[in-house]
């Protein structure tokens, strides 16, 4: 399994503090000065949402379409 | 054109015969990456495959063949939009780099005033934005409407005596609302000003004809003409060109660099040569002049005419929809074959895109388009965003029909 690419580690960082969250509350956080130090991707998000569909592929994290939208959380043991 | 004869258009598009999972590909994107003829992919494969030499330098059978070839690329695109010269056609990597080009080439005395809009893409602002910074230049933004339609009496009060340059997108990417571009220019050149109009999303779905809209620099990204990636022309008028400085040097910008009393002194061709420093993408330029003369033997008025038909289907599948609003003006007239959207039930446009693609096989973009101002002029963060489907030459109605079949079944399963 390669090497996590840095928007992914942003996403897992953000997902292990939170319980569900949406892909806009992801985003937000993504620009919060606490994850400023792993997150650094674009403003428009685009290359967080791709990391975080590569991390579902890999089997770290869950995401279901609800109201609203998708709801992303990480697999915990 | 007949549905045949586009189905046929169709057809030469290679990547559009896969399947994903099943699914034919959607493929609603082309605003940011037309895919490519095989007409395009011939011409490329065909230089690697039969003169992969210099053009220009070496004086061999490959050499020549590869000369021909690339000059007759730079005679296709000028063809294309009409400039009156081909050697008015710079070749450079896209559309962004010839509009860093302008800003960083035109002479503009101290003091100065470079107008730009709300509605740029962050290609044909930055530039200008880092420019004035540099040369103590004032920047003058001007605010287009929420549809992404300008009031023409904001321009004639923005443009003054002391505008020296202007920067205007001719076609948005996020609105596709189309810009009054003679009228622009002929304020601008009222009051002694050049226009650099970022033809980026007009070239590759409307007639471009330099010469009647008089504008005095273009920028294109050829990518998005069905053409390869990495390559970009900036179109300027011969006198101008001239007078601007070099952007970058080096070698096949010079006719002659002597060295005098310990003293390194060049002079440099005049453009396009002085433009295209080093080793040029020879194959790009070719796959350039390739896309060009595709896109003329169909016509560019058939085009502009297809995608407005399809865009209408798709426009009124959105209304219809509900709780879906569409960027830009409801007269298809003003309008690029685009349509960016928001929907109230999804929080995310990322998560439409998602949507589509996972279960339809459709690909559209989302995100701010890397039009950052103009989302912030209409409130929308950006990690909410807005949603983009846009139509190219090989789209037919079934396309369109699967798009707006995902987006009612989004809204379904979201509400």
């Amino acid at each position: 399994m390669s090497t996590l690419s840095r928007n992914a580690q942003c996403v897992l960082k953000i997902l292990e503090a939170g319980s569900l969250l949406t892909t806009s509350m992801i985003l937000e956080l993504a620009r919060r000065a606490e994850y400023a130090a792993i997150c650094k991707g674009c403003a428009g998000g685009d290359t967080f949402v791709i990391a975080a569909n590569q991390l579902v592929e890999r089997g770290l994290i869950t995401r279901k379409l609800g109201k609203g939208g998708y709801h992303w959380q990480i697999v915990r043991g | 054109m007949d549905d045949r004869q586009w189905a046929r258009v169709r057809s030469d598009f290679p990547v559009l015969k896969r399947k994903i999972n099943g699914r034919p590909i959607v493929y609603l994107d082309s605003a940011c990456m037309a895919l490519k003829p095989r007409q395009v992919i011939s011409a490329m494969n065909e230089y690697y495959e039969q003169f992969p030499a210099c053009a220009g330098r070496s004086i061999h059978r490959l050499g020549e063949e590869a000369s021909n070839a690339y000059s007759e690329a730079r005679e296709k695109f000028a063809r294309f939009i009409n400039a009156a010269k081909p050697g008015e056609c710079i070749w450079t990597r896209n559309a962004t780099e010839s509009l860093n080009l302008v800003a960083n080439s035109v002479r503009i005395p101290k003091g100065s005033k470079i107008v730009t809009t709300s509605l740029e893409h962050h290609s044909g602002s930055l530039p200008f934005v880092e420019r004035a910074k540099k040369s103590g230049l004032k920047l003058e933004v001007i605010k287009a409407r929420d549809d992404g339609t300008f009031d023409i009496e904001d321009w004639k009060r923005a443009l003054d005596s002391t505008t020296k340059l202007v920067s205007i997108v001719h076609s948005s990417n996020v609105t596709g609302t189309l810009a009054p571009l003679k009228e622009i220019v002929e304020i601008a050149h009222d009051r002694g000003a050049v226009v650099v109009s970022d033809d980026a999303q007009y070239a590759p779905h409307h007639p471009l004809d330099v010469q009647h809209l008089d504008v005095d620099l273009s920028a294109i990204s050829v990518h998005k003409m069905c053409g390869p990636t990495g390559m970009g022309v900036l179109y300027g008028k011969m006198d101008l060109l001239e007078s601007m400085d070099m952007f970058l040097v080096g070698g096949n910008t010079v006719s002659d660099v002597k060295f005098e009393d310990g003293r390194i002194v060049p002079s440099y061709l005049p453009p396009p040569q002085k433009f295209e420093a080093g080793l040029q993408n020879y194959a790009g330029a070719i796959g350039a002049g390739a896309a060009a003369e595709y896109l003329q033997k169909i016509g560019m008025h058939e085009v502009e005419k297809r995608e407005r038909q399809l865009l209408r289907i798709m426009l009124e599948g959105l209304k219809e929809l509900g709780p879906v609003h569409v960027l830009g003006p409801d007269d298809l007239n003003l309008r690029t074959g685009l349509a960016t959207f928001v929907i109230d039930t999804v929080e995310s446009a990322h998560d439409i895109a998602t949507f589509l693609n996972d279960r339809y096989a459709v690909m559209i973009r989302s995100g701010w388009h890397c039009v950052g101002p103009f989302h912030y002029q209409l409130g929308i963060p950006p990690s909410k965003g807005t949603a983009r489907a846009s139509i190219y030459i090989y789209n037919n109605e079934t396309d369109i029909s699967t798009f707006l079949r995902g987006l009612r079944a989004l809204v379904e399963q979201t509400s």
